[in-house]
This record gives structure tokens, sequence and C-alpha cells, in this order.
């Protein structure tokens, strides 16, 4: 993890990602208006390249990971594979009312308890759907945790404070290279 | 078509009536229902399958053919199976749209179709277990059990 105080390459690393954060959409199961407003996110009206922020075909290209849909069974494995395939550091963003919190399909017999369940969320967006404007105050929210993380040299702070403890949380995944 | 057309084709297989405008009933029994569906096709020009419908009785499984053709009107070839080993023989022989609804009824509900060339899962998970069909009315989540997704130990 690089920071503010690291080697030259590290901060000048560290300031394209907080310029220009990629990110990269998943469809976990969702009822495609999710990802309707965050193709509205980059279309004129809103136009978030203004603000360098790049959506990406590639998992492997993106900073950001926004996941909509309560995962069902089949996908479950599908974005643990995408979310290992991004490079760190990586943040996850659950969009959406199925995302972040059941939405309709909560208990359903198809679907599982989240997406926090299967990888490490960041950042919960709730919304049925999420306007685009909610939807880039999430990314700049996550810029915002990216910041933060980046003083405190890593994102355990964090997990520490917030997450143990509380009922289903996660383990956090055996990150490589930390 | 009228009452009248359906009745005279597919009288001799059970009592039809109309349900609401261009839509018209016959309850069959479950080994006639290739034999009515031929009727429907070769002399009501009812070659077009709408869909497959299951509905659960809680007491008995009711199988529904929906048929159309140029006349629009729908024919509703309805048929009861029982609750416990519902089985009846395939039409996606003679009607080869039907062997997609026929795997996801079996997915769905647990009815087995007889000399269906691949009845296998369509709508569910591969690791879903056997013998559950969740759109059943009595069926209910086992607390404990795996009905796939993700292992926790990575799998």
């Amino acid at each position: 993890m690089t920071g503010k105080t690291g080697s030259l390459s590290g901060r000048l690393v560290h300031w394209a990602r907080m310029k220009s954060p990629w990110i990269t959409v998943f469809n976990s199961g969702a009822c495609n208006a999710c990802d309707i407003e965050i193709i509205a996110c980059l279309m004129p009206r809103f136009d978030v390249e203004r603000f360098g922020i790049l959506a990406k075909g590639s998992p492997r290209h993106a900073d950001i990971l926004i996941v909509t849909g309560r995962v069902t069974r089949k996908q479950a494995s599908r974005l643990r594979r995408v979310w290992e395939q991004m490079p760190e550091p990586k943040y996850v963003i659950a969009a959406g009312a199925c995302g972040a919190g059941g939405g309709v399909f909560e208990g359903l017999y198809h679907v599982l308890e989240g997406p926090g369940h299967i990888i490490p969320v960041d950042i919960y967006l709730a919304g049925c759907p999420p306007r685009p404007d909610e939807i880039i105050n999430a990314v700049v929210a996550c810029l915002g945790l990216m910041e933060q993380d980046a003083a405190h040299g890593g994102r355990e702070w964090r997990r520490k404070k917030t997450l143990d403890g509380l009922p289903g949380s996660p383990a956090l995944p055996q990150e490589a290279g930390t | 078509m009228t009452l009248e057309d359906v009745t005279k084709v597919l009288g001799r297989f059970g009592a039809a009536e109309t349900v609401r405008a261009d839509r018209i009933r016959v309850t069959i029994e479950p080994n006639r229902v290739r034999d009515a569906i031929a009727a429907a096709q070769e002399q009501l020009a009812c070659e077009r399958l709408l869909a497959i419908s299951t509905v659960d009785n809680t007491e008995t499984l009711e199988l529904i053919y929906h048929l159309i053709g140029p006349h629009r009107t729908i024919i509703s070839l309805a048929t009861v199976l029982p609750r416990e080993s519902p089985e009846i023989r395939t039409v996606s022989d003679i009607l080869p749209p039907a062997g997609i609804y026929e795997r996801q009824i079996h997915d769905l509900f647990g009815i087995t179709f007889t000399g269906h060339p691949g009845l296998t899962r369509l709508m569910l998970n591969e690791d879903w277990p056997e013998g559950e069909y969740p759109l059943r009315k009595d069926w209910k989540q086992v607390p404990g059990r795996f009905y796939g997704g993700i292992r926790e130990d990575g799998g």
C-alpha cells in the first residue's frame, strides 16, 4: 500500500489513483435498474469521465468494483473470482437496495445473504435504484476511504473497529502481498 | 374460433369451456395429452406453443399446455397429476419448443417427463440438492443444508 509518505513512484501512483479511479460493474443477479443508472452516470448528463472516473470492462484494470444485486447462488463463485482478479488496493461498493440490504429478494431460494458475505464490501449504497448522483457520491466516498487507508497504511484499522464482532460479518480473506 | 369448433375436435378428450374471451380450456386425462395436442395441431391449426404452466393445488399438480395459432384463440389443455411421483409422457418430439419448458418444470416442480431427450438442470444451480423443488407450496429451506453458492472453505 502506497501513500503520501512513500517513495516518489508510490506517491505518483497514489496521486493518479485518487485523480482517476477506474470502476467496473458486476451484476450479481440484479434487475438491471442499478446497471442502467450506472450507465446513466457515463452518459452526457452526468458524464463522470470529466471527474476522471472511467468505467472499465475488465476487473483487472479496475480499482473499484460496483456490485449490484443480491448474489444468486450461480453468481457467487463468479463474483469471488472477479474480485480476486482485481489488483490491490481494491474497493467494493454494494449498490442498490438488493446489494445493500436485501431488497425484495431477501430470503428467496435462489439468493445468498448478499455481496458482503462473498467479498469484503467497503461502501453500501442504498436506493432502488440509486440515482446517478448518489452513485458518484459513493465513488467519491470510496476515494475518501482510499485516502484514509493510505494514511493508515492499509485497511486493517477500519476492519477491526467496524466489522469484527458484528453478526454475519465476513472474515477478511487472506490478501496476497500484505 | 368458437367453442363448438373446439368441442368438435377435442370433445372426445374432455369437456371444453370458455375461460374468457379467446381462451378455451379443455381438461384431459394425463395419458391422452399427446393425442389431444396432435389433434389440435392437425385439425385446429394450433401449431404454436405459448407456454406450459404448472399450478400447485397443494393436493395435486396441474399442468396446462397453452397452444395458439393464426386464429388467435388460446387453447389451454389442462391435466392433473398426482403430487407423489408426478410423471407424464413428454411432448417435446411433436412440439419441439416444449422441451425447454419441460426442463424448467422438472427443475422447479419435480414433474418427470418420460422420453425427454435431456432432462437436465436448467434454472437451478448445479449444486442444488436433489429432490428439492422450490416452487412447490410446501417447500421450505432446511436450516443448515447447503443449497449451492459458495462454501466458506473457499470451494
